[in-house]
């Protein structure tokens, strides 16, 4: 048989090469057109914010960021107790819940017996799952009294500046910062300190289902290489499963600060809502998202600006931290010669 | 090598020259989750040769390679029964520390696996678990590792770049070079050239030459031509079992069992 007969007539094979093409273009539209959504999303969202802030911005100037007033009264504002409360609090999440994560996702992924992975992977995503006025109520019902009574008396005694009998004790004496860090004479539990735990205890699922996701890419022959070697289960988790999911790794910590720093209703129920700069993680305190809760629905003028201008700087808070993760990473990649 | 120190038991092929075994398996048996993988092995691996391992895929090759370094250890619900003498100790006995283990007996894996780290790091990371050396010793020995992985002239300048940038026949010296940087008496290679292009093949076959008159190599490979062109000892096994293990010349022009001679000339497998 003949080549040519084969093949079909060229003005259909032209004319599908430019249905492909429309097909092809429009695709890429629409594609493009979601990735923008984002974009626009978040640059609205931004604008708003800003745009909404402008009058508290203009009132104060640069004393808004470094002003710890914020009266009503006198119609005068600052954002530094909510913009330290909402820093402070997500710290402390992230310094518990980090290597509590890694600990569930190491031993999930490496250790754990096959019977026992999918039940506790699939009750990890359910914790996951839990709205976050739960979180809330167990924190102000059950965690915060208990906190009170049991592990707040231990911390200001043995650790803070104001005891209950006046004597200091030798850390709170010679470590510099721990006495202020944990003296507190203030009677409840809500606190930054317990905020942290509250967060650090939802977010912990978030950021332990994704790390134990990506240590499962880890390809068999890297780890059995190591193993080769002689290595302990630890030094193949620390030294190979962890450099080779660093960035997704990162990214799932992100996940979790991101939620730790925007998280509204648990936090407002046990951070006891004060508008007062204390060092102590035992008095309480405020974040952005509670205060905005919290005083939304009656403020106006002034006042509701200044809330506008605190949403800007959760914005603002939040792309600095990305933009240290960046940098973090980045610093890691070159030590590791990429 | 002689011809006649062919065992005249088939059970106990263990058709070796006069050197003394290095490793000496005696009545393996391997089981994983209640399948019997390998049926009662004996073979005597001599030192300072390079032994082969060959059988069609499921035979239980690699899955011999793996008990030699206990690497199977790592994973539940495998089981192996007998004894693998190494130097006068049977290493499956529990006892028998894993760190001196795999310090002894080095293994690589099919596809080049380097840790995600620098060349360099990937030489040192196993010298740092079982030495604290400074570090002009660490230096060189990550060199003399590189050398002896005919890798130092292509990296020597490139250390401190990460190994995931070397091609994959550089990357597959490099897993040698990690291996032997721990100066083991073994070195088991896992099919080391099923994912490597011909050149890079032929560039390890030739180190593999270079490695015996340091390492008893173990090699298990799919490719017959392999076997014959750098191994002095050959095993062809089958469904779990060894069926004949001999000189390397003899398995592949004159070997003693029909399966043998119908695996090699390409009749089933």
């Amino acid at each position: 048989m003949p080549a040519n007969q084969a093949a079909l007539p060229t003005d259909i094979l032209e004319q599908r090469s430019h249905r492909d093409a429309r097909h092809e273009r429009l695709f890429r539209w629409l594609l493009k057109g979601c990735a923008l959504i984002v974009l626009a999303a978040l640059l609205g969202a931004a604008g708003a914010t800003l745009w909404g802030g402008r009058e508290a911005f203009s009132t104060f100037g640069w004393h808004f960021l470094v002003s710890s007033a914020w009266d009503p009264g006198n119609d005068v504002y600052g954002a530094l107790v909510p913009v330290y409360g909402t820093i402070a609090t997500s710290f402390i999440a992230l310094l518990i819940a980090v290597p509590v994560s890694f600990g569930i996702a190491v031993y999930l992924s490496e250790v754990a017996p096959t019977w026992l992975r999918t039940p506790v992977a699939s009750a990890i995503e359910l914790l996951a799952g839990i709205p976050s006025i739960i979180y809330g109520m167990w924190g102000l019902f059950v965690f915060a009294p208990f906190f009170a009574n049991h592990i707040k008396p231990w911390l200001t005694n043995n650790l803070g500046n104001k005891p209950d009998d006046g004597k200091l004790s030798w850390v709170a004496e010679h470590v510099p910062f721990v006495g202020k860090l944990f003296g507190s004479d203030y009677p409840f539990g809500a606190s930054i300190l317990v905020a942290g735990i509250v967060l650090a205890i939802m977010i912990i699922p978030f950021i332990s289902s994704v790390m134990r996701e990506v240590f499962q890419t880890v390809p068999t022959r890297l780890k059995e290489s190591a193993y080769a070697l002689g290595s302990s289960t630890w030094e193949v988790s620390w030294d190979i499963v962890l450099p080779y999911t660093r960035s997704a790794v990162i990214g799932g910590i992100f996940l979790g600060l991101g939620r730790a720093l925007g998280e509204t209703m648990a936090v407002t129920f046990v951070l006891g809502n004060a508008m007062q700069l204390s060092a102590s993680l035992l008095d309480p305190g405020t974040s952005i998202a509670s205060t905005i809760a919290n005083q939304f629905s009656e403020a106006s003028g002034l006042q509701k600006s200044s809330l506008m201008a605190l949403a800007f700087l959760l914005f603002v808070v939040t792309f600095i931290v990305l933009l240290i993760a960046r940098l973090m990473l980045r610093q890691l990649a070159r030590k590791e010669g990429r | 090598m002689t011809d006649s120190a062919l065992a005249t038991n088939p059970a106990s092929a263990v058709a070796t020259s006069a050197v003394a075994p290095k490793l000496t398996v005696r009545d393996l048996h391997f089981y994983y989750n209640g399948f019997h993988a390998l049926k009662g092995i004996n073979m005597d691996i001599p030192e300072k040769k390079v032994t082969a391992i060959i059988g069609p895929s499921g035979c239980g090759k690699s899955t011999l390679l793996r008990i030699f370094n206990r690497i199977y250890a790592i994973y539940p619900k495998l089981e192996a029964k007998g004894e693998v003498v190494l130097d006068g100790d049977n290493i499956l006995d529990p006892s028998y520390s894993m760190n001196r283990l795999r310090s002894k007996v080095g293994m690589v894996f099919q596809k080049p696996v380097p840790f995600p780290m620098t060349i360099f790091e990937n030489v040192a990371y196993g010298i740092r678990h079982h030495e604290k050396l400074s570090k002009s010793d660490m230096e060189a020995r990550v060199e003399q590792a590189l050398r002896s992985a005919a890798l130092w002239d292509e990296v020597k300048d490139k250390l401190k770049q990460n190994a995931l940038g070397l091609s994959g026949g550089q990357q597959q010296r490099l897993c040698i070079a990690r291996a032997i940087a721990l100066k083991p008496e073994v070195l088991l290679l896992d099919e080391p050239t099923s994912a490597l292009d011909p050149i890079a093949t032929g560039r390890i076959e030739q180190l593999v030459e270079e490695l015996k008159s340091e390492f008893t190599i173990v090699i298990v490979t799919h490719n017959m031509q392999q076997a014959a062109r750098c191994s002095d000892l050959t095993a062809f096994m089958y469904m779990g079992e060894l069926i004949e293990f001999d000189q390397t010349e003899k398995i592949f022009t004159k070997p003693g069992k029909k399966q043998t001679e119908d695996y090699i000339t390409g009749r089933f497998g």
